[in-house]
């Protein structure tokens, strides 16, 4: 009931044997010890807390399992920012004041990297739009919305 | 939520391994794992407690849209975030589009597929209902046994039940959604109708039209979702629409309050009856005239 997966997680490759039953975000966060990877809404898909990439594209950790993941290339909260160096839309969530208990931040960024990546100049309604799997609870949205703005232009 | 135990998962690389996986594990308590966006919440629910899985992401055969003499075939494992951008379905099966970029959220189109939506038929699911406002053709496989295949061909309206209920048998895979070329003057479209955006529909409504040269309906098919029953034509209405033109806003009206009144609807927390019957009626409307400028190249 276990398999060998074998898989890249932020540059660093891995053979782990895992439980076929064990999702995704909780190899990530028990096996791998990447705490980053937040669990929202215990593991029912809604809250978009656990999102991370796989393969380049933003998916929800609560909703796969590890061993789908076998041959694959994930991407964590922890892979965002290289030799301490901040992305540019981590940074604008810095300067906007986009986060409070920061619980949703790092599902937020994830998704927001992605969507940014396939769209380089989304209006206000595009943004919101793309937030729809991302819950917050304390900041209302607007200074995510503003962050996000923010990074598209410094990106652009 | 955590899934029970898993005894067995193979990833198959190419249609017939996945056919004779079914082979050897059995169909019973074997599962296809399409992008899992629904079956894993079944899965850790514990609403499903597969012992084996087959993971259908890799098989290549699956995927994409294809356009040839004899219409257009839609891979089952072609994801939503590929079926919303796709511009081959535009026009005639546009309702497509428009269901595919509407369901859930990013994370969520980035994984599942039309085929996983199809073959679970939950209550709330907009691609079952546009399948069957576009007359689809699904088209399934299970191993014959002696390392080929057999398939089969079901219509939209034999393939979909009850919720969660379908006539695939339990060893069978859907290969594709099969759409004939599209006619001239063809358009469809589809929107749904939930408590907060992108939410699951409440209501969703599907319709499709054929125009004659003079931009008159001579065919048309609506289809109803979020209903208790499953996904349900409106025949009535269907007939009532034929020989309407765009600017019959009263001719199109009467037809989707006929839609409202020949459906069954379910009273719960979301919607009461009557809800649910100016969802039709009033949503139905507004669809009904985006497919009909559609269908005239608009």
């Amino acid at each position: 009931m276990g398999k060998n997966i074998a898989l890249s997680v932020n540059g660093e490759r891995f053979e782990e044997q895992v439980p076929i039953r064990m999702l995704l975000a909780d190899f990530l966060r028990d096996q791998l010890a990447l705490t980053g990877t937040h669990i929202g809404c215990t593991y029912e898909g809604v809250c978009g807390a656990c999102t991370v990439h796989v393969d380049g594209e933003a998916v929800k950790s609560c909703l796969m399992l590890a061993v789908q993941c076998d041959g694959r290339s994930v991407t964590t909260i922890e892979g965002l920012a290289k030799n301490g160096q901040l992305t540019a839309l981590q940074q604008a969530f810095n300067d906007h004041h986009a986060l409070q208990c920061g619980f949703c931040t790092a599902g937020i960024l994830m998704n927001a990297t992605e969507f940014l990546a396939k769209n380089k100049n989304p209006s206000e309604d595009d943004i919101r739009q793309a937030l729809v799997g991302n819950l917050c609870r304390c900041t209302g949205y607007s200074h995510i919305v503003e962050a996000i703005k923010d990074a598209a232009a410094k990106m652009r | 939520m955590y899934p029970a135990v898993i005894e067995d998962y193979v990833a198959p690389r190419t249609l017939n391994e996945a056919l004779q996986a079914f082979g050897q594990f059995g169909a019973a308590e074997t599962l296809c794992i399409a992008g899992g966006m629904s079956l894993m919440q079944a899965v850790k629910s514990r609403l499903v407690r597969p012992k084996r899985l087959i993971d259908l992401q890799h098989v290549a055969d699956l995927k994409g849209v294809r356009t040839g003499s004899d219409g257009i075939s839609i891979g089952a494992m072609t994801r939503y975030v590929d079926l919303a951008a796709e511009t081959k379905l535009h026009g005639a099966y546009q309702a497509l589009n428009d269901a595919a970029i509407h369901v859930g959220d990013r994370q969520v189109r980035n994984r599942g597929t039309i085929g996983g939506s199809l073959c679970w038929n939950f209550l709330a699911a907009c691609c079952p209902p546009v399948t069957l406002a576009l007359g689809a053709t699904l088209e399934l496989a299970r191993t014959d046994g002696r390392g080929g295949r057999q398939t089969r061909s079901l219509a939209a309206e034999s393939f979909l039940k009850a919720p969660l209920e379908t006539a695939r048998a339990p060893d069978e895979i859907l290969l594709a959604i099969k759409l004939p070329s599209p006619p001239k003057n063809a358009g469809s479209a589809y929107q749904k109708w939930g408590l907060v955006t992108d939410a699951l529909p409440v209501i969703g409504v599907a319709v499709y039209v054929e125009l004659d040269a003079s931009g008159t309906c001579q065919n048309a098919r609506i289809a109803i979702g979020g209903l208790a029953s499953g996904p349900r034509r409106a025949a009535t209405a269907e007939n009532a629409l034929v020989g309407a033109r765009a600017t019959d806003s009263d001719k199109i009206a009467a037809a989707l309050a006929r839609a409202s009144q020949e459906i069954q609807v379910q009273a719960d927390l979301w919607a009461d009856q009557e809800y649910r019957r100016f969802l039709i009626r009033d949503l139905g409307q507004q669809v009904a005239k985006i497919a009909f400028q559609r269908a005239q190249g608009g």
